[in-house]
Order: structure tokens, then C-alpha cells, then sequence
């Protein structure tokens, strides 16, 4: 008998995700992903200066605030054809890797994790059985039998009290869970030491941005970081070594703890790498440059079509063609009025509410399309996308990932089994595990140009009479960013933000093609279709945000599930 | 506006205990969606309004996710300011203790990264670096619709969350005082620039 579920834990004012899946003998069947609140927050910049537009994008989220504002400059200096500073570009990236990594570290332990690691079982644990698997794994310092021991205290303290706090409204016990107690205890006390390493990547965003989660150094035509190697008071040579100190540190910790613990639990749930593949056109966008124009990046861009990686196609700049001309969004199935199909320079945001009709409109995202194709965007899109093209760094951490992740497995995992949940997961840390090192380059070519002597931080911006028209890449944690302003007279004339999570949670299109969530649901096994934690564990691995809404406190508490049978 | 409070000498001033408190006043939401920018809106017009005693820190903090954790993490003291989804008529102040907030438990969530009030205090608390004491100054919001006004009501309310503010403030033992000459800090809600210097 067919079920719909419906997993829906928005209230009337956050605008959240929201999965509608049929289940057909224990299989989905088909799927919708759906937003609840419409982002019409665009039109606030209409009439605005394009030189404050940053402040407001960022405020899109307060996740993805700082990628938002990096998006957003940008978007206006190709519109100006506005060059900015060497150092403005590592002032920058640094920002960028530094968010990454914590945007990762978080996803991973604090976010995702626990779709797979059953707390409950962790008493039942043998801490020093703990600890020499994990030595096994990892040269990582903080593996002892103590640290196993005291990770273990805190959960079997909580468990006996009754209140499981944190730990409350878990999937704990679900039969799609398998790892053995010990493997438990070892994620969950990476789990525990992952706050603190989150908290230095964010340490070192702050020291540059100013604060987090909104960062206040980003101009457009550079930065606002006044350079002097002597002064305690601007960026100077005493900070950058306390940025580096930190930087060193959540390197080793990606390396040696996220990135084998990633392989680790992937390779125990092995049959994940065989599940939610979806959408296989992959897209990214060139990203951290090396030179003041923007010429060369550390990390490559391109398009991927039907998960064929030898018929890459790369892109070569911000302001690559096939990029700007390729990129339209489809409202056939999203509460919006108008054409059909726009290119975001020309793109409406007109609302047209109905209710939520499965075979009509039932999402407030749009569905962007790449060659009037939905593309799947984030750490796996990028990954291949570098992989495919031999990249060296992308090649040296992917073929190190896959084969921890084949010995652990017992069999062969490649490159063709990374089109999939897990895939997604690992993807993840093989990114972390290039930004931890790029960081390091990044730190030393700042450092480097300003020993030669290039204070520069900013170009000022002048703006013509007629009307510009620019976009802003930015291959953001959750992947393709872009933000396509049109500017009139020197204000924003339209602004459209095409974010990552719209890529990935777009709804069909007028030919009918599901977007990545959706697809990748397709087929997926459902043990119980009350705790669909099946489905949880691919939507969460694409790592979701659509909190560019609002934040209001929920008094009441929720529930998740609701099943009807159809 | 509140009269400056002096405070008497506290057990804290005493030698061998941590002179300075560590307090801070937290307002969260997003300023691009009416209402939900109240809480970023009483913080800067608390920190443009006043000073405060070392130790106290008033901060805009957006819309955090799981990061609030970097935020709380050690605090004796934390106040939040936030719109609230209960159904009241817009503009009603309702006040949150800590277990109001985490009553419920987490909600298992599609999105990893919605709001995580809720997370970061039982994280927090988890490993054992929660605030002491926690209140929740929340306003029930009228209109939530892309804009960077507070509506009527929830804007004639804006005078009395200060004053809860305060009110927790004095009962902290904390001192305050009207600041002289800072200049507004509530740079959303001006209205679109009229002109640039255009070349």
C-alpha cells in the first residue's frame, strides 16, 4: 500500500524545508522538496546603493552570512569591471577557508552525524577497545583511554538522569543503525572535541572580518584590513601568527580526525554509497584566486553532465560565458507569477501563492537549470568537477579518502561510488582536507606580498551613468553561489541571489525533471516510515540551508512526521 | 529612559573571586523581515543608548545557528532579546527562563541549520559551559514580510523590552549608565540612499 509522508517541522513563520516522499513496499517512489516561506528578500536592495549591498546579502542567513557579502562584492565589481588588491584576494580567501572549514567540521560532527552514530549505545562501549581503534585509524593525539573514558562519563551521566537534552528526539535504537558501541563512543568524542575546533576556523574569520556571524571588513574593491606588519592595532605580523597558530591546528584536526573518521563511518555503512545518487549533472565554480585579476584559482570550477567525468567541460574565471549565459530559473512548480524561464539579470520575483498541489505549484524555491538541466551543487560537484579535470590536490586527498575508505569497506570504493549519500559525505571532508592545506598557502602569500613591500587593500569603485550588469560566483560550503546585480545611474536597478540550497532543493521543471533532493530520494529504502530516518540521512547529506528566513523562537516544539496512507 | 544604577560593592569584588561578570545581552533575527529584526534592533539601540560595566557586552548577533554555542560558551549571565512565534497580538513581551526554552528538547529537523536556540543551550550545557542564568525577552511579531521596518506595535514595544533589559540588569548587580553622543547604530532601517556620487 502506497504511504505519503510528509516531514514538516516548520511553524508558520520559519521558512524551512519541508520533503513530501511516496513509499511503495518499503521504497520511495517519488518525491517533492518544498520551501514554506517565500525569499522575496531581494527587493529590500532595489534602490539601494550597490556599495551597502553586501551588508544586507549577508544578512540573508546568518550561516552563510559571510559568502553572502563575498558574493554580493563581487557581483558589483564584475559589473565595474573593478580589479582588487592581491591582498584583498587572500584577505578574502583566508575568510573563506576559515568559514569552510567550520562550516564542514559542524555539518559533519554536529549536524549529521548522529543520523548514523547511535548515542545510546555508547555505555555499552569499551573504552580501551576505544581507543586503540581509533589509534589504529589516526596518529591524533587526543585518542587515549581517558579521553575515550570521559566522552563516555558525560553520556552515561545524561542517559541515568533521564533527561537526554541535546540528545532528546534522536532516531536512537533505529534498525537502520549498525555501528558497534565502541565505533559510537569514537565519533561522539570527536564530536565533543569538534565544538572547540569549529570554534578556532570561526576565531580566525572573526580576527579578519572583524566579527562573526557577520563579518564587517569586505568593501567593494577590496578590504577594509589596514596592513602594518608592526602594529598590534591593524593587521600586523602579530596577528597573522595567531591566525596561523589556529589555522594549524584545525588542519591537523581535519586531517587526522574528520577526514579518517568520515572514511571510517562511511565504509561501515558501505551499502550508502549505493543510495541517493539523484541528479548527476555537477556544477561549480572556480574558486579561491591566486592573483589580484582573477586569473588562476586553487580551486577549479566547471560542469559535469550525467556523472560522465571525462566529458568535463572547465570554467576558467568568475566571469566564464558558459557560466553567465547558461543559468535560468524555471517557476512552473514554484509560487511565483511570470514567464516561465528567466536569466537572473531579467528575473521577476512576483508571488503567486496556492496550496501545496503535488502535480502543480508547491514550493517557494525556484528552480535554477544549467543548459535547461537541474544541476546538483556542493563539496561531491566539487570535488569531481577538480577531480575530473586532475587536479592535483583534489586527486591527492580523493585518492587518499577512497582508499581508507576501500580497506575499511573490505571492497573497492571508487570514484563512480561517490554519486551518492555517503559519497556526499565524503566528498565533504576531502574538501575540508584541501582547504585546511590551502589555508596554509593562502596565509603564506599574503604574508609574502606584504614583505614585498604591497600594503594595497582597496581599489575605490566609480560608477558610470548608464546601466551595469554584473555576477558574483563564490563556490560556498554548500556549494554554486551567485549573486547577478543590475545597476542604473549608480543604484540597484534588480538583485537576484541564486544560493546553493536552490540548486539542490529545486522543484521539477516544466520538462518534469525532479531537482537533486528529490531525485536523490528516488528508490531510497524506508524501514519505518514513523522514523524516516533514511530519508533524513540523504537530505542531510547534501547539508541543507534555508534559514535565509527568519529566526523566531518556537515556544511550542514540534513533531516531525506525519504519514498518511493514500 | 531608566535613571543610571550604581551598584554597591558585590562578594564577587571580593579578592580571590572573579571580579567581572561576564554578561551578554543578545539580540537575534534576521532585519531584512520585519518584526524578526527586533532583537538585533533593541541591542544596537541599547549599545548606542548606554554604557555598561567591563564585562558586558550587548551584540547584534544576526541570525546564528549552532555557532551561538562560540556566543554563551562561559557566560554568567545571558539575556536574549527575539521575536516570538505564540500567537499573541503583536508588540506582547513574554519572558523565557532557560527551561522555558529547552522544555521541548531539539527538534529533529530537515534543515541542519534553522535556528538552534534551542541546540546551543543543551549543547552548551552538555559539556558543561552554560550561563548560569539565562532570560528570554520575547516580542510577539506582527508582520514578518521581506522589509526592514518593525511594525507599529512591535516598534511602541521597543521602549519597554529596553527596560526588561535593565530590570535584569539591577537584579544582576550590574551597572549601566546613558551614553553621551553615540550615534544610531540601526543602519538597516534607513531608507534607500537617495543619490551616489556618480562620475
Amino acid at each position: 500500500m502506497a504511504k505519503r509522508i510528509t516531514i514538516d517541522p516548520i511553524t508558520r513563520i520559519e521558512g524551512h524545508l519541508r520533503v513530501d516522499v511516496q513509499v511503495d513496499n518499503g521504497r520511495v517512489s517519488d518525491a517533492w522538496a518544498s520551501c514554506t516561506m517565500w525569499r522575496g528578500i531581494e527587493k529590500i536592495l532595489e534602490g539601494r546603493d550597490p556599495r551597502e549591498a553586501w551588508l544586507f546579502t549577508q544578512r540573508f542567513c546568518g550561516v552563510c552570512t559571510t559568502v553572502h557579502a563575498m558574493a554580493s562584492v563581487r557581483a558589483v565589481e564584475d559589473a565595474l569591471k573593478l580589479e582588487i588588491p592581491a591582498n584583498a584576494q587572500y584577505i578574502r580567501n583566508l575568510v573563506l577557508i576559515n568559514h569552510g572549514l567550520h562550516d564542514h567540521i559542524v555539518h559533519f560532527y554536529h549536524l549529521s552525524a548522529l543520523d548514523w552514530v547511535d548515542v545510546l549505545q555508547i555505555p555499552k562501549a569499551d573504552p580501551a577497545k576505544t581507543s586503540s581503534l581509533a589509534e589504529s585509524l589516526s596518529p591524533w593525539t587526543r585518542n587515549s583511554r581517558n579521553e575515550m573514558k570521559a566522552a563516555q562519563d558525560k553520556v552515561k551521566a545524561v542517559a541515568a538522569s533521564g533527561q537526554l537534552g541535546i540528545f532528546a528526539n534522536g532516531y536512537w535504537g533505529h534498525p537502520a543503525m549498525h555501528l558497534s558501541p565502541e565505533v559510537n563512543l569514537l565519533a561522539f568524542s570527536h564530536y565533543l572535541q569538534a565544538l572547540e575546533y569549529q570554534r578556532k576556523s570561526n576565531q580566525v574569520v572573526g580576527m579578519l572580518g572583524g566579527k562573526t556571524p557577520h563579518i564587517q571588513n569586505l568593501t567593494v574593491g577590496g578590504v577594509s584590513n589596514a596592513i602594518n606588519l608592526d602594529s598590534q592595532a591593524v593587521l600586523g605580523m602579530e596577528r597573522l601568527e595567531q591566525m596561523k597558530v589556529l589555522m594549524d591546528e584545525v588542519a591537523t584536526f581535519v586531517q587526522q580526525v574528520y577526514l579518517p573518521d568520515a572514511c571510517a563511518i562511511s565504509a561501515m555503512y558501505a551499502d550508502w554509497f549505493g543510495i541517493g545518487s539523484g541528479v548527476k549533472n555537477y556544477l561549480a565554480v572556480p574558486e579561491l584566486p591566486i592573483d589580484a585579476r582573477a586569473t588562476q584559482f586553487d580551486l577549479p570550477g566547471g560542469y559535469i553532465p550525467g556523472g560522465d567525468v571525462s566529458s568535463v567541460r572547465a570554467f576558467h574565471s568568475h566571469a566564464d560565458d558558459q557560466f553567465r549565459q547558461s543559468v535560468l530559473e524555471d517557476v512552473t512548480h514554484s509560487y511565483y507569477a511570470g514567464k516561465t524561464r528567466l536569466h537572473p539579470w531579467k528575473g521577476e520575483t512576483v508571488p503567486e501563492y496556492t496550496d501545496w498541489q503535488a502535480d502543480k505549484k508547491y514550493t517557494w524555491v525556484k528552480a535554477p537549470r544549467f543548459e535547461n538541466k537541474p544541476a546538483q551543487v556542493g563539496p561531491l560537484a566539487q570535488v569531481l568537477v577538480g577531480y575530473a579535470q586532475g587536479h592535483p590536490l583534489t586527486r591527492k586527498w580523493t585518492d587518499a579518502a577512497l582508499d581508507r575508505i576501500s580497506t575499511v569497506a573490505g571492497r573497492k570504493i571508487g570514484v563512480a561510488q561517490l554519486h551518492s549519500t555517503m559519497g556526499r559525505h565524503a566528498a565533504r571532508a576531502i574538501r575540508a582536507c584541501m582547504l585546511a592545506e590551502l589555508g596554509q598557502k593562502h596565509w603564506q602569500l599574503l604574508v609574502d606580498n606584504i614583505a614585498k613591500g604591497d600594503l594595497s587593500i582597496h581599489n575605490p569603485p566609480s560608477f558610470p551613468s548608464g546601466t551595469i550588469q554584473g555576477v558574483g560566483t563564490h563556490e560556498a560550503p554548500r556549494g554554486t553561489l551567485s549573486h547577478w546585480v543590475v545597476v542604473d545611474g549608480g543604484k540597484i536597478k534588480n538583485y537576484q541571489a541564486v544560493v546553493p540550497s536552490t540548486w539542490n532543493a529545486s522543484p521539477r521543471d516544466i520538462a518534469g525533471a525532479h531537482g537533486p533532493y528529490e531525485a536523490s530520494l528516488l528508490d531510497s529504502p524506508i524501514a519505518n516510515p514513523e522514523l524516516p530516518l533514511e530519508v533524513l540521512r540523504t537530505i542531510h547529506s547534501f547539508d541543507p540551508c534555508m534559514a535565509c528566513a527568519c529566526h523566531t523562537f518556537d515556544p511550542t516544539g514540534k513533531q516531525i512526521a506525519k504519514v498518511k496512507v493514500l | 529612559m531608566r535613571m543610571p544604577h550604581v551598584r554597591p560593592d558585590r562578594k564577587a569584588d571580593r579578592e580571590g573571586e572573579s571580579p567581572v561578570k561576564q554578561v551578554l545581552i543578545a539580540g537575534i533575527g534576521n532585519v531584512l523581515l520585519g518584526d524578526d529584526g527586533v532583537g538585533p534592533y533593541v541591542a544596537r539601540l541599547l549599545s548606542s543608548s548606554y554604557s555598561f560595566e567591563p564585562g558586558v557586552e550587548v551584540e547584534d548577533l544576526g541570525t546564528p545557528a549552532l555557532d551561538l554555542i562560540d556566543h554563551i560558551t562561559g557566560l554568567d549571565a545571558l539575556i536574549l532579546i527575539d521575536s516570538v512565534d505564540d500567537g499573541l497580538p503583536g508588540g506582547t513581551i513574554t519572558l523565557y527562563s532557560k527551561d522555558d526554552i529547552v522544555r521541548h528538547g531539539p527538534p529533529v529537523r530537515m534543515d541542519p541549520h534553522s535556528p538552534a536556540l534551542t541546540e546551543s543551550l543543551l549543547a552548551a550545557e552538555f559539556v558543561g559551559t552554560a550561563p548560569k542564568e539565562v532570560l528570554l525577552i520575547g516580542i510577539s511579531g506582527s508582520r514578518y514580510d521581506a522589509g526592514c521596518q518593525l511594525s507599529a506595535p512591535v516598534q511602541a514595544a521597543v521602549a519597554q523590552v529596553v527596560d526588561h533589559v535593565l530590570i535584569e540588569l539591577d537584579r544582576l548587580d550590574l551597572s549601566y549608565e546613558p551614553a553621551q553622543n553615540k550615534q544610531s547604530e540601526i543602519w538597516w532601517d534607513d531608507a534607500p540612499v537617495a543619490s551616489l556620487a556618480v562620475s
